[in-house]
């Protein structure tokens, strides 16, 4: 670690805490804001969640050495965290904290952009089920009752088998393909209901097709849910990732993932622990930020439920 | 009663059915083969043509389609390239193994789950309570198998209080037939079964946390309280008989999660279960067993969700079956 | 306000009956004298099925190798010229009744553990088993050489082979272990492969098969009947884990009490400071190579863009340093092989002449050939193209991932611009077989013999075989044929040695590592003898001395 990463680490601790308070700020203006951050909880999720944000964005500046370069196989391999290894380096000579910084990218990249093809799926079948009804609605939801029977897992043990290496954005696809069911039926549920409220009624007798009232009349009053269960499902994701590199199925060597470090520096757990450690507690943090922040959205947003 | 359960059955076979035809023609393509990966120097040429005619992987997809579903009609779950064995004996041998360990990994769950709810709505807002959900809920976002490797690195490895890994000792017991295999058995299960559980009862306990505040402000609790039973009998009793009803949805939920956590805790702990069955068929592109596995598992799921609606349905007399 | 009393009262007594139950009830056995013991093994991986023709895998051997015998064993020596070297065992004597046909006696006290006899049928129709295309038998090319078995009578069987070459008895042999025909007549061959019997086998070795645990373990028990004398150790009992680190686990923890090989110089060192253990080093039947592939990735009609000059890769393979190499990765437990071989190969000869180690003249070779940087970005290139390419590397192996990101290195200080490919095992095999890889970092186990290794790896014959980069040679493959014809052993390794000079020159391949295998047996077992071609095949000599038998080892079955 030199001096100028150290610098870009605590500007990013700095900035990460600089957004939370500011966000904090806006949120006291408003009642759902004010509910949001009742949660003692929230307030540090974001911070964690901002904080991982800014390594990933942020990674060339604040990682020290190139993620994927092995500084000496012959004599820079398992060595424990010092002052030059912010946290050691793994079994092939590589910076772990590098490798961190980096994976960050991957790891988080991978959960948001698999999220957002499982949420749009999800709303859009949901909606086209909820609002069309009969056998539209029955078919789209066998279809959902079939993708839920299956284990995530077993489905994802299959693809592997099909393809030699999977393509990250091949693993990104797979992933939101597989992950939009639930999605789907709570938006299903609220468009049910929506459907029968008079401002959808009086759109449909003004004369705007079905397109148009979905997508400016349903899914709008459709998002808190959305949102909440988008927010839990990074987590879901992100966990997923880290198995299947675990396997050895996920995202490939030299790229580093939280998963395949920790498939990495498995085999070295007991000499070296570090490398599958931190990878691990980088995982278990972000992914409980993300459950803290979708508990505290689903507080906030949801305008039925009782204050407790 | 009975029609919905007639309909609810046959939706669920046909579940079962479309995934069916869904994992055969994904996996198919795979081009599994019984030459090659599993062995340690290939076959020549020759030996995997006949290998090859063997198993019937010459012919057209629709022609081996129709021969799988007469096979599974009959029970027949087809041969294993890399076992060299049928596939039903082998998941015959590694189902059990899921069975328990899902088993003990949801009695886990379930009672710690609920003594930790109760505890937390008990002690609701103070330290306690506090404290215990957030370590609750930072076990509940671990990955499994992390978890796994940590407690066999923590409690195997360093102090030796726990074996690591496999069912059972081959030496003292090859057979669960006296009272020390059995509790040999459960100490060899402690660990991947408490892997497993942790990470579930992190989120038993939010539920039943939330349910029993619910439960402990209505009214008739209330009444009870005023009419002078004991504080702990009006908490074990009253509440816990509602508490309970969110355990059968649970049921539900948890069946899918145990089987996809069971995939890799076994992998950890070398447990010989139908996860590590399917993660090992993988590398040996020994597609017959990755798809009788998918098929298992699915079942499991579909049979979970099917006993989880009888039993709410069953269990509340206060919900109406669903009419259309 | 809850009370938590009674829970925790429960819950102690529940562990205290618990502890009780679990001290009280342990197994407890009465076993002494000089034929008891019990010996785990532990091995990552496990029997695909128990029926010698159809399986090839080594930990299957292991097993096979206590449950059938055959006709005769090679000796320590591992001399596998002629006859005189060789072990009888379900044979007790042999003649040569002409140049090319050999006669086999059978121990008439032979018997079958359902107790029938042995007979010379059951040697003929393993023969015929073995080369069946139907059972499709990977031992099948090994016997191409024998015309035909028959038999005189019960006890007696006749081998009659093409020709006449050195090694007529060592593949009469070596690779039939004689099987059960009463069992096994009526099967269906096509069904050998799944065959029920390969799961709960009957055999005629020192050891009777008693259960297997998908899975978990396999045991087995020694035959006290057993003609040629009753094995000391009693129970047999193989425990599967999920990798080698995992069985190393298990050993220090006392779960275990021996294994085959400790692969790494962390667990040698392990192994050694644990008083309980005792290492046996052997001769390992493996070495590693770094491969070209000759023929174009995907077209094997035209050569490789880069590895088809010959030119280049002998400059490649100069700017290696394969001592240095070897002791980052092996230390002091292996050897840099001068071709392909293994340390137990016999015609290991370290006189044997290879192209040296010099970055500078292999610096020079490149820059005559036209590889020069002439862009400035630390990659040789010619007419545009740079000097890269790809190296295919299996995860499964943690030596040749080390390797790889050395030979990374190296090379990059060379101007050579390397990317790995690390796969899975199963997908390597693949890539290899059908040739869609620039280099790889392959492992090849080795027969006692080089008569059938050679040929699959490095001649024409290994064509769509284990031969993945398509080498070939007529000079070379003259002089191997040449080798394989001659009897006498000096004369033999003269002419292998000049074989493996001609492929040396051509470089299709650097050749990195032959290790020496350290095997760990727990130090109460005794006259533990480990032949290196099959660590397990003296298992029935070993001991447990009365003094020294524990718990676990007096419990019956």
């Amino acid at each position: 670690m030199t001096f100028a990463t150290w610098l870009a680490l605590g500007g990013a601790v700095l900035v990460a805490l600089l957004g939370v308070e500011e966000s904090r700020r806006h949120a006291m203006k408003s009642v759902a804001g004010r509910r949001f951050l009742r949660h003692p909880t929230a307030a540090p999720a974001l911070f964690v969640l901002a904080f991982f944000v800014i390594l990933a964005l942020a990674a060339r500046l604040i990682a020290p050495y190139d993620p994927i370069e092995h500084l000496d196989p012959a004599h820079l391999a398992n060595h424990a965290p010092s002052a030059r290894f912010l946290l050691g380096t793994d079994p092939y000579s590589r910076d772990v904290w590098s490798r961190l910084v980096f994976g960050a990218r991957i790891s988080l990249g991978i959960g948001a952009l698999a999220m957002l093809v499982a949420v749009t799926l999800g709303a859009l079948v949901g909606s086209v089920a909820g609002y069309f009804r009969r056998w539209v609605d029955a078919a789209l939801m066998r279809l959902v009752d079939v993708g839920l029977a299956m284990p995530r897992i077993f489905v994802f043990l299959m693809a592997v088998a099909l393809w030699d290496r999977v393509a990250l954005w091949v693993l990104v696809l797979l992933i939101g393909l597989t992950g939009w069911f639930g999605t789907s039926r709570l938006v299903r549920a609220e468009v049910l209901s929506l459907r029968e409220r008079e401002f959808v009624a009086a759109a449909g007798a003004l004369g705007a097709g079905p397109t148009r009232i979905i997508l400016r009349h349903v899914l709008p009053n459709v998002a808190a849910p959305i949102i909440v269960s988008a927010a839990l499902g990074i987590g879901n994701v992100m966990l997923l990732e880290a198995g299947l590199s675990f396997l050895g199925m996920g995202v490939a060597s030299p790229t580093p993932s939280w998963g395949n470090m920790i498939f990495d520096g498995w085999l070295k757990m007991e000499v070296a622990p570090w490398s599958a450690t931190f990878p691990g507690l980088a995982i278990s943090l972000v992914v409980m930020a993300f459950n803290a922040v979708g508990d505290a959205l689903r507080d906030a947003l949801d305008p039925r439920k009782e204050a407790r | 009663m009975a029609v919905w359960l007639v309909r609810r059955l046959a939706a669920s076979i046909a579940i079962v059915f479309a995934v069916i035809t869904l994992t055969f023609f994904i996996v198919h393509l795979a081009r599994g083969s019984p030459c090659g990966p599993s062995q340690e120097q290939p076959f020549p040429p020759e030996v995997c043509d006949t290998l090859i005619k063997q198993f019937g992987l010459d012919q057209p997809l629709s022609v081996q389609y129709v021969r799988y579903l007469g096979q599974l009609a009959r029970g027949n779950l087809g041969r294993s390239f890399a076992l060299h064995r049928p596939v039903a004996d082998a998941l015959a041998d590694a189902l059990p193994h899921t069975f328990v360990l899902a088993l003990a990994a949801l009695v886990i769950d379930f009672s710690l789950g609920l003594a930790l709810g109760i505890y937390q709505a008990v002690r609701e807002r103070r330290f306690a309570d506090i404290a215990l959900g957030n370590i609750a809920l930072f076990i509940n976002s671990m990955p499994t198998f992390w978890l796994g490797l940590v407690l066999l690195l923590v409690f195997a490895q360093r102090l030796h209080w726990f074996p690591p890994g496999s069912p059972s000792n081959p030496v003292l017991c090859p057979r669960l037939d006296s009272a020390y295999c059995v509790l040999d058995f459960l100490w060899h299960l402690a660990l991947p079964a408490l892997t497993l559980g942790l990470v579930g009862a992190a989120a038993t306990a939010r539920y039943q946390r939330t349910a029993m505040l619910e439960v402990i402000r209505q009214d008739y609790v209330r009444t009870a309280r005023a009419k002078g039973l004991g504080e702990r009998r009006v908490l074990l009793v009253h509440a816990l008989r509602n508490a309970l009803l969110p355990f059968i949805t649970l049921f539900g939920l948890t069946f899918p999660f145990l089987l996809t956590g069971a995939v890799l805790v076994e992998s950890v702990f070398s447990w010989p279960g139908m996860g590590r069955l399917a993660v090992d068929a993988i590398g040996q592109r020994d597609y017959p067993v990755v798809t009788a596995a998918a098929l298992v598992a699915s079942a499991m799921v579909v049979l979970g969700n099917l006993l989880a609606d009888v039993m709410y349905v069953g269990a509340d007399p206060r919900i109406r079956v669903p009419g259309a | 306000m809850l009370s938590i009393r009674l829970p925790v009262r429960l819950s102690a007594g529940a562990a205290l009956a618990g502890v009780l139950l679990f001290a009280g009830c342990a197994r407890k056995g009465g076993c002494t004298g000089e034929h008891c013991g019990t010996l785990m093994i532990a091995t990552a991986g496990e029997p695909d099925i128990l029926l010698p023709p159809v399986s090839e895998a080594s930990i299957t051997r292991d097993v096979t190798e206590q449950l059938f015998l055959k006709l005769a064993d090679l000796g320590m020596s591992g001399n596998t010229v002629g006859d005189e070297d060789f072990q009888p065992r379900l044979a007790e004597r042999w003649e040569w009744d002409a140049p090319t046909t050999l006669v086999f006696h059978l121990d008439p006290r032979a018997r079958w553990q359902d107790g029938r006899p042995v007979t010379a049928a059951d040697v003929a129709f393993t023969y015929d088993a073995y080369t069946d295309a139907t059972v499709a038998s990977p031992f099948r090319p090994n016997l191409r050489q024998i015309a035909a078995v028959t038999t005189r009578d019960s006890l007696t069987v006749v081998f009659r082979f093409r020709q006449r070459y050195p090694e007529m008895f060592y593949d009469a042999v070596y690779q039939l272990r004689v099987l059960p025909s009463h069992l096994l007549r009526e099967l269906p061959r096509d069904q050998w492969h799944s065959a029920a019997f390969g799961r709960a086998p009957v055999g005629d070795g020192p050891y009777r098969f008693v259960a297997w645990k998908a899975g978990e373990s396999l045991e087995l028990r020694a035959d006290s009947t057993f003609f040629l004398g009753r094995p000391h150790i009693r129970r047999v009992i193989w425990r599967f884990t999920a990798n080698p680190q995992a069985s190393v686990r298990l050993l220090t923890a006392g779960d275990a009490d021996a294994m085959e090989v400790l692969v790494t110089p962390d667990n040698v060192q392990l192994a050694r400071a644990d008083t309980l253990l005792t290492v046996y080093p052997y001769k390992g039947n493996v070495y590693g190579y770094l491969g070209f592939n000759l023929a174009a990735p995907g077209d094997s009609t035209k050569p490789h863009p880069l590895f088809g000059d010959r030119e280049l890769r002998r400059a490649l393979l100069m700017a290696v340093d394969r001592q240095g190499l070897l002791r980052n990765v092996w230390e002091d437990l292996a050897k840099v092989p001068p071709g392909p071989m293994s340390q137990l190969d016999w015609y290991w000869d370290p006189e044997t002449r290879e192209l040296p180690y010099d970055t500078a003249q292999a610096a020079r070779r490149l820059a005559r050939l036209g590889w020069t940087d002439s862009d400035g970005d630390g990659i040789r290139d010619r007419d545009g193209h740079p000097l890269a390419f790809r190296l295919l590397v299996p995860t499964s192996s943690g030596s040749r991932r080390q390797y790889a990101r050395l030979l990374q290195e190296q090379y990059r200080t060379m101007g050579v611009d390397v990317q790995l490919d690390e796969v899975a095992y199963s997908l390597f095999i693949e890539r290899a077989h059908t040739g869609l890889f620039d280099a790889l970092l392959n492992g090849v186990s080795t027969d006692p013999t080089p008569a059938s290794g050679i040929p699959q790896s490095w001649t024409r014959a290994g064509f769509g075989g284990s031969n993945y980069g398509r080498y070939e040679n007529p000079g070379f493959e003259r002089l191997v044929d040449h080798a394989i014809a001659t009897a006498n052993r000096a004369e033999a390794k003269r002419t292998w040695r000049a074989a493996i000079e001609v492929l040396n020159q051509d470089a299709p391949a650097v050749f990195l590592f032959a290790p020496r295998n350290f095997a760990a047996v727990d130090r109460r077992v005794t006259d533990v003898t480990i032949r290196p071609d099959s660590w397990l095949a003296l298992l029935y000599t070993w001991r447990i001395p009365a003094d020294r038998l524990t718990d676990r080892d007096r419990v019956e079955p």
